[in-house]
């Protein structure tokens, strides 16, 4: 059996900024030792910062190197890095929710010192403490819905009687009329589309929503964005106890397949660590 | 036998997936710095380069390909209906 190696005690350098990846409970580090890992710098690695009942993950970063303009710029322009950095921010928090009671924080959460997050820490300890309750046996999941344009446009084209009437009489008009008109059609069409695909979506979060603890829709995000042929109509995201979990998923795909070729398709990723649900900003 | 659950957790998460939570706003706690990104959607925008490079490497949209090719055909087609106000023998 191999053994994972810990990480080590820190010499902590009070010059030196901390980046935070998130917080866990103290006392979960018996029962699992934090695992040595390179952190945002290569030149550093992550390590504990216990305060009492709570433990920050966290790594070093030369000050001069991480000011706010660099990082604006690189985030910005340098892609390479963006992708780099994106990712090991994702797999220190995979590695802890897997392991501990996690809560994740922002991409590029960065202090100026350590004393600066111990101060921010024992401000928030009550809260921080709470949102622990409210996570334990929870999983965070998200869903994805896209939509094949040219298909559900046939649809509408073909099961809209309006629609369908309006395609009749184009046939008779002038070709350049018929430009103007298919355009007109086309309008329609789109707003009929929006809110079938609205309805249907709709339903099936819903239903998936009835299974949480909580649910949020999010911004649907743009074909530049996911680089996909297909554009999303949905972007939701699920607290779930570990125990509706199986169920979530079993009942994910089962519609799925009922959606067959309908010209939609779900994408259901999980378990996240909980990014949405960990907010401490109390409505 | 995997499990349901397994089957969709070894699903490839992209970079995409996880920008869209890592830059979600609702998070517990700010840091020191303020890092503005100027637009997430500016960011999103210029991703494309970055997911074909990722697309490469994964080759999980290789299915895609024929579809995309027909698409664009189509593309092209109505682009040259529209222009001409013409309208040819293939239909969507």
């Amino acid at each position: 059996m191999g053994r994972i190696s810990e990480a080590k005690e820190r010499v902590i350098d009070m010059k030196k900024k901390i980046y935070l990846y998130g917080f866990i409970p103290s006392e979960e580090l018996d029962k699992a030792s934090l695992p040595e890992h390179e952190g945002f710098d290569e030149t550093e690695d992550i390590f504990t910062l216990p305060v009492d009942s709570i433990t920050a993950i966290v790594s070093q970063l030369d000050p001069d190197a991480y000011t706010e303009e660099v990082i604006e710029d690189k985030i910005n322009n340098d892609l390479d890095w963006l992708q780099k950095k994106a990712y090991h921010h994702h797999e220190i928090l995979m590695l802890l929710n897997q392991r501990y009671t996690a809560i994740p924080l922002s991409f590029c959460t960065i202090y100026n010192n350590e004393e600066s997050l111990l101060e921010t820490i024992s401000i928030q300890a009550a809260d921080l403490l709470d949102t622990f309750k409210e996570i334990t046996g929870k999983e965070e999941w998200n869903l994805k819905i896209f939509y094949d344009e040219k298909k559900l446009k046939k649809q509408v084209h073909e099961n809209n009687p309006v629609i369908k009437q309006k395609q009749e009489e184009l046939k008779e008009l002038s070709p350049g009329k018929q430009f103007f008109e298919r355009k007109k059609i086309d309008k329609l069409a789109a707003k009929k589309m929006e809110k079938e695909l609205n309805d249907r979506c709709g339903k099936i979060h819903d239903e998936l929503a009835a299974m949480a603890v909580q649910a949020d829709i999010k911004k649907t995000l743009g074909k530049d964005a996911t680089g996909r042929k297909d554009n999303m109509s949905w972007n939701s995201v699920y607290l779930l106890e570990d125990s509706e979990v199986e169920g979530f998923v079993a009942e994910v795909m089962k519609i799925e397949k009922k959606l067959g070729e309908s010209g939609l398709n779900m994408e259901a990723t999980g378990p996240w660590p909980v990014y949405h649900f960990s907010s401490l900003a109390k409505a | 036998m995997p499990s349901v659950k397994e089957t969709i957790q070894d699903k490839e998460v992209g970079l995409i997936d996880v920008l869209d939570v890592i830059l979600d706003k609702g998070v517990a706690i700010k840091g020191d710095l303020v890092i503005s990104i100027a637009g997430v959607d500016l960011v999103y925008l210029d991703l494309r380069v970055l997911i074909s490079s990722v697309e490469t490497l994964v080759q999980s949209y290789e299915e895609n390909n024929k579809e995309i090719t027909s698409e664009k055909l189509d593309e092209e087609r109505r682009a040259i209906e529209n222009a001409t106000g013409k309208a040819g023998k293939w239909r969507d």
